[in-house]
């Protein structure tokens, strides 16, 4: 049962990342886009009202798809100076980092929903003058925070059952 | 007396989370909330959320991503190669040759990117083969590359002095103009260390071949004069008011684009690693702000920002003793965090210190980058010198032993800043507001 799933779910999980990933980038570029028309429009005399506001909601959201992301790229920082110490028992030390940080990021995306769901609930809309309903930005925080938290327990399981985790810095070579 | 044991649980939690390597931003929201629960009533899930959204999707921010991606794209070009075939000609009759090129060439690339390891392995990619090929010694060659990449959290545009900006919203063209001018003078002061050098010890120094003509040398540059020029624009529209930070940013976007296709090296594929390396980047920088966001949060509520800030108001420190104790403080932080996780970690506690103080932010802003700085070419943790292992193989020992003289060299920069603040806060007072 589990030969037959287990690569599945693998492969459908590291999709999920990577089109979250790509997902943010696409939202660089708009956020690039956004600021250069807003310039043109402003030597051109024309306004964009709401450009800011827009340009900011894109912001959030290629910070929030991208984590899970980031993560199985090992670009999130942390203190391995404790870590690199462990040695054999640093299997020991990298479960407690994943349990903690997937308890963390759980609760962290629990509440971006309850506050994407009341901004639905209470129709909250933006401050600003593009007075957009608030929900649809916020989905980003929510849904993105929920892929990051099911990247952690993946993380977490494996580090828990084959002893390996993909968020190993790359860029750098480290002491390991 | 149960404010004190809570104080002490919540640093407790703050230093288990961080010290036992859970990443830099959850471990921040994790303190957050313990704070919160222990301090108020308040429900903090909700607060935290809140704090948390409200900073992430801030307009000053996407000044981020955007010079991240500026930085990635013209990491990506040839630009490395011309660096030293652009410069070296000029560089070689200044005494100490052609140890130079890794100051000048840092410097440069600093003003395209925000961040010291691609400043670090764009410049030495090139240097250090051809420096050891002429016989420079090998502690010159490793000691001045890591002391003059530390410039990339100086000059701007700069990751240090955004996550800073955003942290204590403050303007971040100020502070970004407050940067270029003591990032120059270090390094001046670091090419004057390399022109001492060659002084005191004249027989280390090799003798440099043909001299070129000035036209031949400008011929040999001229791949650098765009980048030169991209620069200039960048800075200077930001001087003359003509662009925020976050449109500078989009220009300098745009110009790197152009200028990499100019040179043939931008197709489908540097252009999106360029932009996938630049989102994982701001990501990672975003969950650090997001944590940090809703650390400050509770950081007002335990109380411990305002007692500090009156404690030190108590002992009637001076701000330059306040200030030194505050270069030690950072400098033994960095032996443990990265220079952006240490500025947000601790702005909640330090802002309202210095602004007690009397000491002007924009300034502080500069004077943290240099302090921060320092910790990047200390050990245990210094970046600089994980990041100059990787490529030259050497012990992270010996590339901190030769890089102790930049060390001291910027310590020396924090005295000259505070003996001339002008020095930081001369261009953002006569900047143009738009």
């Amino acid at each position: 049962m589990l030969d037959v799933l287990g690569p599945k779910i693998r492969k459908g999980l590291d999709t999920l990342y990577l089109t979250a990933g790509y997902l943010a980038a696409l939202f660089l570029v708009v956020i690039l886009l956004l600021i250069l028309i807003q310039m043109m429009a402003r030597w051109t005399g024309e306004m964009f009202t709401g450009a800011p506001d827009y340009a900011g909601y894109f912001m959030a959201g290629a910070s929030f798809f991208a984590f899970a992301y980031a993560l199985n790229n090992g670009n999130h920082i942390r203190v391995t100076l404790l870590l690199g110490t462990l040695g054999k028992y640093r299997r020991i030390g990298e479960i407690w980092c994943f349990a903690m940080a997937t308890v963390l990021a759980a609760y962290w995306a629990r509440y971006a929903i309850k506050a994407t769901y009341w901004s639905y609930k209470l129709g909250d809309v933006s401050q600003g003058q593009d007075a957009t309903p608030l929900w649809i930005p916020q989905l980003s925080m929510a849904v993105g925070s929920v892929i990051f938290t099911i990247a952690l327990f993946d993380n977490l399981v494996r580090v828990i059952w084959f002893g390996t985790h993909s968020a190993q810095a790359q860029i750098v070579s480290e002491e390991e | 007396m149960e404010q004190l044991y809570l104080t002490l649980i919540f640093l407790f939690v703050l230093f288990l989370l961080l010290g036992t390597g859970v990443w830099v931003g959850l471990a921040l929201f994790g303190v957050a909330f313990v704070g919160l629960e222990l301090f108020t009533s308040r429900p903090a899930g909700d607060a935290m959320i809140t704090t948390i959204w409200t900073s992430s999707s801030s307009w000053s921010l996407t000044a981020l991503p955007l010079f991240i991606w500026m930085g990635e794209i013209l990491f990506r070009t040839r630009l490395s190669e011309d660096m030293f075939r652009g410069l070296s000609p000029w560089m070689a009759r200044l005494p100490g040759g052609l140890v130079h090129t890794n100051i000048v060439g840092c410097t440069i690339f600093a003003a395209v990117s925000g961040s010291s390891a691609a400043t670090l392995t764009t410049v030495g990619k090139m240097a250090i083969p051809e420096l050891r090929k002429r016989n420079y010694p090998e502690y010159m060659i490793i000691g001045t590359l890591t002391g003059a990449a530390t410039l990339g959290l100086m000059i701007p545009p700069s990751l240090t002095l955004i996550v800073y900006g955003v942290t204590i919203n403050e303007s971040i063209t100020k502070l970004f103009l407050a940067g270029v001018i003591p990032g120059l003078i270090l390094a001046l002061m670091f090419m004057a260390y390399v022109a001492l050098w060659s002084v005191v010890r004249r027989s280390e120094v090799p003798e440099i071949g043909n001299r070129l003509s000035f036209m031949a040398k400008v011929r040999e540059s001229k791949f650098l004069i765009p980048v030169l020029l991209l620069i200039i624009v960048v800075i200077g529209s930001m001087y003359l008011g003509l662009a925020t930070a976050t449109e500078a940013a989009a220009f300098g976007v745009v110009g790197s684009l152009v200028l990499a296709a100019s040179q043939g090296s931008l197709d489908r594929k540097t252009f999106i690693e360029s932009l996938l390396g630049a989102t994982r980047t701001s990501a990672m920088i975003a969950m650090i702000l997001g944590g940090a966001a809703a650390l400050s949060l509770s950081m007002g509520f335990t109380g411990l920002p305002r007692a500090l800030a009156n404690w030190i108001d108590e002992l009637g420190l001076t701000p330059f003793s306040l200030l030194i104790a505050l270069m030690i403080f950072y400098i033994i932080l960095g032996c443990f965090l990265d220079g952006i996780s240490s500025v947000v970690l601790t702005m909640a506690i330090v802002e309202p210190m210095i602004r007690q103080a009397g000491i002007d932010v924009i300034w502080f802003g500069i004077f943290i980058v240099v302090v921060v700085e320092m910790a990047q070419i200390t050990p245990p943790i210094g970046f600089n010198l994980f990041v100059m292992q990787g490529i030259t193989g050497h012990e992270m020992n010996y590339i901190a032993k030769t890089a102790i003289p930049m060390f001291a060299i910027m310590v020396l920069m924090v005295f000259v800043l505070i003996l001339f603040p002008d020095l930081a806060t001369y261009l953002p007072e006569t900047m143009r507001e738009r």
